[in-house]
């Protein structure tokens, strides 16, 4: 835990002046179907520094996997879309880019690691193969360098015999190893920014402790940024600087780890928080088994216009207010930001 | 409905509903065209526990350790290798055909998948009625009336029984799942992973009402799950297993204030808490878990345990009652010692401090 | 619980031409395929009014090219091209729906049962595998001259070779399901083997059993004609497409039309059934139809 500890004690790089080296803004991203627009995305912006790990939580059917795709502009097309807003990499606008240009900024610049290593993989090249593959791809390296420079990887992610794991197939390692492959590939060309999604779901928590310590360690060597897309607050309290809320295609609230955890300030945020069983809760209880708090209901479908907050039908603080009016987006407190007109009874609650 | 299943109510708290023995479940490997049998996957190797009414016996490990097959054993829908199954009293594990049919009302099963656990192609009633049409306990009228019970029961519309499957969120459909296996009125509920595929405020509401209705119904429930602060919440007991054995088993409190196995250990450690203020000592197991196919020798924890002897590689631990109603299975604990602080015993131990 | 906000409207207000119009632009081929067997039959149930005897002979009027009156032009013997085809028509949907399902039928039971007992498995799938080592023309031409030519003994000949492609289907259908979660539960509760056999693997063999029976169908009016070309399946006398074509190939330079429009007939209505099997696959196919 030493290392991670550090790393989220070390400042964040000055936010005002420094250049963001991902900026989202009012990002739209719909899928047509034929039973409708599925509004995924609905207007998400977001920052992130180089060097600062932002974590984007929210359940299923949130938008958040979207919204990455729709950094990578891997948004499968039809149906989907990317219809408004603008995905601005180190200065440069990626939703300008032409196609080939955006396969270089793939990988190479921008990397990313999905939740399901087995599938992401190739079932037929060796994993050093796959490595050299996008290292030939990407920085124009020999054959031979590229794959030492895979070699090199698969020892930097700690994976212990790295000259013959190099030579073995996707199906001979073990879901956690595959991971680290995962994670060797997508460091392979020094990328600026790292998108994770749900990178540690499928794996057992032994492991995922490897793996976050993992990811952790080579952002803290490396200095890459990185958006870490979870549903698990565990996950968000142990690796982020600064966390993205989202529900129903929309960002709902975004605050620094430690502000967002004492004061929650969107009422989905804190019903969240109190819907998740925790270990340390009950140490300090006896025996007793407490009951979870509750969100009633199910997420909204994203297919009618939601008026009002999308959250309003679910929300023990909700007014007619909050069925009528949708909250804008305000910054209660120095970087934090929410969209909640009840944010102060929610706050208060909380305390 | 709710008359005749919450007869028992009252009646003899404490009566152990399931009792397993020494349960074995080896898989045989088949090689070559005349399947000759090349080896075993050593899946459950002896696992003992007891389930009482009113009581939830977690089981918890990670990945390939055997808790679904210990489930699925138990349930007979696995036919065991060895060991014995006892449900209230009496012994279940070599019955066949009818006379299983008959006794395995009194068990029944919640899923993992609410998606492929329900027929796509049955409505939402005819699966929750199917059970009562089985045993004959209901038909017509009053089937249809019990079905609407058992949906209000779990929190689902009566208007809904049309309904199919695929016309539900993933957390009505574990509601179904939860309505078929009450439908038999049943003494003891296996839950395989029964909240890990739902959201997590979904997760929260079905397991609220699992814990409602096992207070209604004194169900046992046999709770199975990777997660840990699931398990935490709504076992009264936990076992630990850790490649086919179990390596500790004790109450609650016992188990999260003071584990005694170092894998017990190493796994609270590794479960991430949802608060950014709370820096814990973290200990990171090195390696994956080995394969139950070929299990290392003596203790199956000693490739991966900071704390491993010579006696660990060469001599299997039996589970021994430490402390009254503490098991744990490790050479390094002795009766009545209590939670002394072991001594990394590798170089190289994997110890991170706070 | 508060009601599922996730469902979608069903289009219980629109009206009935409107969904057929939606359904017609969702799945094209389904309909086309339809359109155009339907109209087949409707032409074979029709014949006796629309065509003329196709046995009667006039030699006056022998290969006379398609013109006025002989749409289809005539044979060797002066018999009406257009009025033999039609009632070809009759021998070839006979047989080919009768064939799809004899083999379906057949095909199920032995593959539900293969599909769920080891040692019927073992013995049922070699057998399978030899009568598919087997050319399908060779064996039912085999077969049929055993048992004598007619339509019976030329739809149980060719019924013979399909019936272990049906057979492999369902048993891999059955081995899926049955490792389904939702088979453990209907066990678990208590549910006994002919009703989850009945009522849990049957209903979901049926998507797949259609489109393949399809297959077998087109595949068989082929076979019909490939037979009663050579010789080998239904009477001379009776007028089959093959029939016609087989009379017509020794006058082919100087009478193309003999063998031309029975050929056609073949054709569209085999491309008809095979438009119909593939819509149906895109329709019914969980896999495909999940996708938006």
């Amino acid at each position: 835990m030493s290392d991670a500890a550090e790393i989220m004690d070390t400042p964040a790089p000055d936010a005002a002046t420094e250049r963001p080296i991902i900026e989202i803004d009012d990002l739209r991203t719909y899928f047509y179907t034929r039973d409708g627009v599925v509004r995924a995305v609905d207007g998400v912006s977001f920052k992130v520094h180089r060097g600062e790990t932002v974590c984007v939580v929210g359940e299923s059917g949130c938008g958040k996997s979207v919204t990455a795709m729709s950094v990578l502009r891997l948004i499968p097309e039809p149906p989907g879309r990317i219809v408004s807003g603008a995905i601005t990499f180190d200065g440069r606008d990626l939703l300008g880019l032409r196609e080939e240009e955006m396969r270089d900024v793939r990988g190479n610049d921008i990397s990313m690691i999905f939740q399901e290593p087995m599938t992401s993989l190739n079932p037929v090249l060796t994993v050093g193969r796959q490595i050299a593959e996008s290292v030939v791809l990407h920085q124009g390296l020999g054959k031979k360098e590229a794959a030492d420079k895979a070699v090199e990887m698969l020892d930097l992610v700690g994976i212990p015999e790295p000259v013959r794991r190099a030579r073995e197939y996707p199906h001979q390692l073990s879901g956690g190893m595959r991971q680290r492959v995962m994670i060797a590939m997508a460091l392979s060309c020094n990328p600026q920014v790292l998108i994770a999604d749900e990178p540690t779901t499928a794996l057992d928590v032994t492991i995922q402790a490897q793996i976050l310590n993992l990811m952790l360690d080579l952002k803290q060597r490396l200095g890459t940024a990185i958006i870490m897309i979870t549903h698990d607050l565990g996950v968000v309290a142990e690796v982020a600087q600064r966390v993205v809320v989202m529900y129903a295609g929309r960002k709902v609230e975004e605050a620094p780890v430690e502000e967002l955890f004492a004061r929650p300030m969107h009422a989905y945020t804190y019903g969240l928080m109190g819907s998740v069983p925790r270990l340390n809760v009950a140490l300090e209880n006896t025996g007793e088994r407490e009951r979870l708090q509750e969100i009633p209901g199910t997420v909204p479908s994203l297919r009618e216009d939601i008026v009002g907050c999308a959250f309003a039908p679910r929300c023990a603080f909700a007014t007619d207010h909050c069925r009528a009016e949708r909250p804008e987006l305000e910054e209660k407190r120095p970087g934090h930001v929410v969209a909640c007109w009840e944010s102060e009874r929610v706050r208060a609650a909380h305390g | 409905m709710v008359d005749d299943m919450t007869q028992t109510a009252g009646a003899a708290t404490g009566e152990v509903v399931l009792e397993v023995k020494d349960l074995k479940k080896h898989f045989p490997i088949h090689r070559g065209i005349i399947s000759r049998v090349a080896g075993h996957v050593f899946a459950v190797d002896g696992v003992s526990f007891d389930i009482r009414k009113g009581e939830t016996l977690g089981l918890v490990g990670e990945s390939g350790c055997g808790k679904s097959t210990v489930g699925k054993t138990v349930l007979r829908l696995l036919e065991p290798t060895g060991g014995e199954i006892r449900l209230r009293g009496q012994d279940v594990t070599h019955l066949t055909g009818e006379e299983l049919r008959t006794r395995r009302r009194e068990m029944q099963m919640v899923f993992q998948d609410p998606y492929s656990s329900l027929n796509p192609r049955m409505s939402s009633g005819e699966i929750v009625g199917e059970p009562m049409e089985n045993y004959g306990l209901a038909t017509g009228k009053a089937k249809e009336d019990r079905v609407a019970a058992l949906f209000e029961r779990v929190g689902l519309r009566r208007e809904n029984m049309l309904k199919y499957p695929h016309e539900f969120s993933g957390g009505q459909r574990q509601r179904l799942g939860i309505a078929r296996a009450l439908a038999l009125n049943p003494s003891l509920i296996i839950a395989d992973e029964a909240v890990s595929a739902l959201d997590v405020s979904v997760k929260a509401q079905v397991i609220n009402l699992m814990m409602d209705l096992q207070q209604e119904f004194e169900l046992g429930y046999l709770f199975i799950s990777h997660d840990i602060a699931v398990i935490e919440h709504i076992s009264h007991r936990v076992a630990v297993m850790y490649l086919g054995k179990i390596v500790e088993l004790t109450d609650k409190d016992t188990i999260f204030r003071t584990p005694l196995h170092p894998y017990t250990e190493a796994l609270l450690s590794a479960v991430p808490i949802p608060d950014p203020q709370v820096k814990r000592e973290r200990i990171i197991l090195r390696g994956d878990v080995p394969s139950p196919i070929n299990p290392p020798t003596g203790c199956h924890f000693h490739t991966r345990c900071p704390y491993a002897v010579d006696r660990c590689r060469a001599e299997a631990p039996p589970l021994t009652e430490v402390s009254p109603g503490h098991h744990v299975a490790c050479h390094l604990r002795e009766v009545g010692a209590g939670p002394v602080k072991l001594t990394p015993t590798k170089a190289d131990a994997p110890v991170a401090a706070a | 619980m508060v009601a599922t906000p996730t469902e979608v409207p069903l289009g219980h207000d629109k009206t009935v031409s409107r969904r057929a119009w939606d359904y017609t632009r969702r799945h094209p081929t389904v309909v086309i395929g339809l359109g155009l067997l339907l109209l087949m039959v409707v032409i074979t149930l029709l014949a006796p009014v629309i065509a003329a005897d196709p046995l009667f002979m006039n030699p006056i009027d022998r290969l006379r090219a398609p013109q006025e009156g002989m749409i289809f032009g005539t044979d060797m013997y002066g018999r009406d091209i257009f009025s033999r085809t039609i009632y070809g028509s009759r021998i070839s949907l006979t047989v080919g729906i009768s064939v799809a399902v004899l083999s379906t039928v057949v095909g199920l039971a032995i593959g539900l049962i293969a599909g769920y007992n080891r040692p019927f498995d073992a013995i049922v799938m070699r057998i399978m595998d030899g009568i598919m080592a087997i050319p399908a023309i060779l064996l039912a031409i085999a077969l049929v001259s055993l048992a004598g030519a007619s339509i019976q003994n030329v739809i149980i000949a060719i019924s013979i070779p399909e019936i272990p492609r049906v057979v492999r289907l369902v048993r891999s259908v059955v081995l899926t399901i049955r490792e389904q979660p939702y088979v453990e539960a209907a066990i678990s509760v208590g549910t006994n083997f002919w009703k989850i056999l009945w009522r849990h693997i049957l209903p979901n063999t049926v998507a797949p059993l259609i489109v393949q029976a399809t297959y077998v169908c087109a595949s068989a009016m082929i076979l019909e004609a490939i037979l009663s070309f050579l010789g080998a399946g239904t009477p001379p006398e009776i007028p089959t497409w093959g029939n016609i074509i087989a009379e017509g190939r020794t006058y082919f330079q100087r009478a193309p039309w003999i063998i031309f429009f029975p050929g056609l007939f073949l054709a569209i209505t085999v491309l008809a059934v095979n438009i119909l099997g593939d819509g149906l696959r895109d329709n019914l196919d969980p896999r495909v139809a999940r996708r938006m």
